[in-house]
């Protein structure tokens, strides 16, 4: 936890809240379903030409899913955001670490989605927009009752400016 | 802010008959020129003259019929554009969003003194479809009109407006900074190799020649334009503080940009610019089409063109009050971060001014980017694992309308008293400007 919290600006003055464990079942599924398809793939290669190429593939694929699994649950793990006075703080990332302050002044609209995968484990992806197109905090795996809870409160707060930029 | 519904302050307007005509002109040359080259051979001189005159008959009926629909009205707190003919549209431009009108006069306007209306508009990806043609006196008129209503005004009149000239850019300095580019430099290899093809090559044929010549077209072709959109720039100042900013030989560019819309500057020193100390300095302003994504299309997001420093920090106190690029409490990045980025780690440097966040990048082309506190959108903070392992962090801080202002390579400490810094300063420049209800920013 140390580690996650090298770039935070005000350390130990509020709680990081972290998203729901369900994102890495349903991340793990995604990455399921392509490692059978590809795995198939490289399956019926082998069986149509008889090379050794497409065993390679598809054990390469294999390994390299393994390790992207690995990661991509630690990746989910980092994420965490925090609701502080005026701001938003989302932060996410291992390998190359992001940290974002979005002021709730600035926030143009928020989304919430859910794609196929993600309502069948029941979550959500809550994602800020501002007028400016680098900055979007985008926080995935919100259970949809904190996601509605979160969208409800942030449009509350950022509805008092109503004025241009 | 009260919604004046229904209320309509400018009413129904038609455009200029002549719109449509000058919209399909483009086109029907185009058609017209590869139609003759197709057929000119094969067709008699009058067969071909009646087909261009029929098409230009169906252009003009169209135009009348499509003319019919054209128009544009402001009610309550909205600019409505109706357009189109095949299906039609009404665009609705609310005007709190709008950040900066250009007055555009293309070439094949001119001669009947007409002009268009480019809206920018925050939020929308590229500049709002233009109100094309208005009379050039209506074209202004209607500019101060709605500058007036999206500035919080309630009634559409405005004053005359005064203004004084802050620079004028010196034509020469225009085209010699436009030779100073790339691709006019490597044009003399081109002409070389063109040359030695007409020498060596037998085989003369029509096509060769012309691909070498378009190739010759697509090189120096954009500095050309550069050249002639450049051309004559004027900046001024009106009486009310906002930017004036005017250029162009053929097509006639004339820009109003409120001062407190303008998000970020940025000064670029190209590299062979570098022996007359030139720079240019280009404005971010939401809405606006940033230049790279748009590739040949006319660039206006310039303050200026070519200028030296002092001519930039001359023009400063009007654009950005209190701001001296040359004078910006800039630190530079630590030795070690040489491992990661061996020639930037010289030039790298960034600092909080008391109004600005200030950033300098770039080895070849150095650029130098600044965004006042209050049009700070959001603030970022990324590490890499490289630069965890020297321990620094990059500070972004996000514009509308422009690329961030990132500080690369900070040690974490200060990239993390910076990000505090950032969040509480713009926090206080926004509740600045709210404030006054009146007006804000300067």
């Amino acid at each position: 936890m140390q580690s996650l919290s090298a770039l935070d600006p005000w350390p130990d003055s509020f709680q990081w809240r972290p998203v729901s464990s369900r994102l890495i079942a349903a991340e793990l599924t995604e990455r399921a379903i392509w490692l059978v398809v590809l795995l198939g793939g490289s399956a019926i290669a082998w069986l149509f030409t008889q090379s050794w190429w497409a065993v390679a593939v598809g054990a390469a694929v294999l390994v390299l899913n393994i390790i992207g699994a690995i990661f991509g649950t630690l990746a989910v793990r980092s994420y965490g955001y925090a609701e502080r006075d005026r701001d938003l703080l989302v932060r996410h990332g291992r390998m190359i670490r992001r940290l974002s302050i979005v002021p709730y002044a600035r926030m143009q609209f928020v989304d919430v989605t859910a794609g196929p995968l993600e309502r069948m484990f029941n979550i959500a992806t809550v994602r800020l927009h501002t007028a400016a197109a680098a900055s979007d905090a985008f926080i995935p795996g919100l259970r949809p009752d904190e996601a509605t809870r979160l969208r409800d409160r942030l449009a509350a707060l950022g509805e008092d400016r109503g004025e241009g930029l | 802010m009260t919604q004046e519904n229904g209320h309509a302050l400018i009413t129904r307007q038609r455009l200029h008959p002549l719109s449509p005509v000058l919209k399909g002109l483009r086109l029907f040359v185009l058609a017209v020129v590869a139609m003759s080259w197709r057929s000119l051979q094969q067709l008699h001189f009058w067969t071909w003259l009646a087909v261009v005159a029929g098409l230009f008959v169906i252009l003009l009926i169209y135009s009348t019929i499509a003319w019919r629909f054209t128009g544009y009205e402001v009610i309550g707190r909205e600019l409505r554009i109706y357009e189109g003919l095949i299906s039609r549209r009404v665009r609705t431009v609310p005007l709190e969003r709008l950040q900066a009108i250009e007055v555009m006069q293309p070439f094949q306007a001119k001669p009947f003194g007409l002009a268009e209306l480019k809206l920018d508009v925050a939020g929308a990806q590229r500049s709002e479809a233009p109100l094309a043609f208005l009379p050039m006196p209506e074209a202004l008129a209607l500019r101060s009109q709605l500058l007036a209503l999206s500035g919080g005004h309630s009634t559409a009149v405005v004053e005359e407006e005064t203004e004084h000239e802050l620079r004028r850019v010196d034509n020469n300095a225009v085209v010699f900074s436009q030779l100073l580019t790339p691709p006019v430099m490597f044009t003399p290899i081109a002409v070389l190799y063109i040359a030695s093809q007409l020498v060596f090559n037998e085989d003369r044929g029509f096509f060769t020649i012309a691909a070498m010549i378009s190739a010759f077209v697509a090189t120096i072709g954009a500095p050309v334009m550069r050249t002639l959109n450049f051309w004559d720039f004027r900046l001024a100042r009106s009486a009310d503080g906002k930017l004036r900013i005017r250029h162009g030989l053929l097509n006639s560019r004339s820009q109003v940009v409120p001062v407190h819309r303008i998000q970020s500057l940025t000064l670029t020193w190209p590299l062979l610019w570098r022996a007359k100390a030139w720079l240019r300095v280009t404005l971010a302003v939401a809405g606006q089409t940033s230049v790279a994504s748009e590739g040949g299309k006319a660039e206006t997001d310039r303050l200026l063109p070519v200028a030296t420093l002092e001519e930039a920090r001359a023009v400063m106190p009007y654009v950005m009050p209190g701001v001296d690029p040359a004078n910006l409490p800039m630190t530079p990045v630590p030795r070690r971060v040489r491992w990661l980025a061996p020639l930037r780690a010289r030039v790298l440097a960034a600092g909080l001014h008391d109004e600005v966040f200030g950033a300098v990048d770039g080895f070849a082309t150095r650029t130098l980017t600044i965004v006042p506190y209050g049009r700070i959108q959001s603030v970022r903070l990324t590490q890499g694992p490289w630069q965890r392992r020297l321990g620094v962090a990059t500070v972004h801080a996000d514009v509308a309308g422009s690329t961030p202002v990132s500080a690369a390579h900070r040690p974490v400490e200060e990239a993390r008293a910076w990000a505090r810094d950032l969040a509480a300063r713009s926090h206080a420049a926004r509740a600045a400007a709210l404030t006054p209800p009146t007006t804000g920013g300067h």
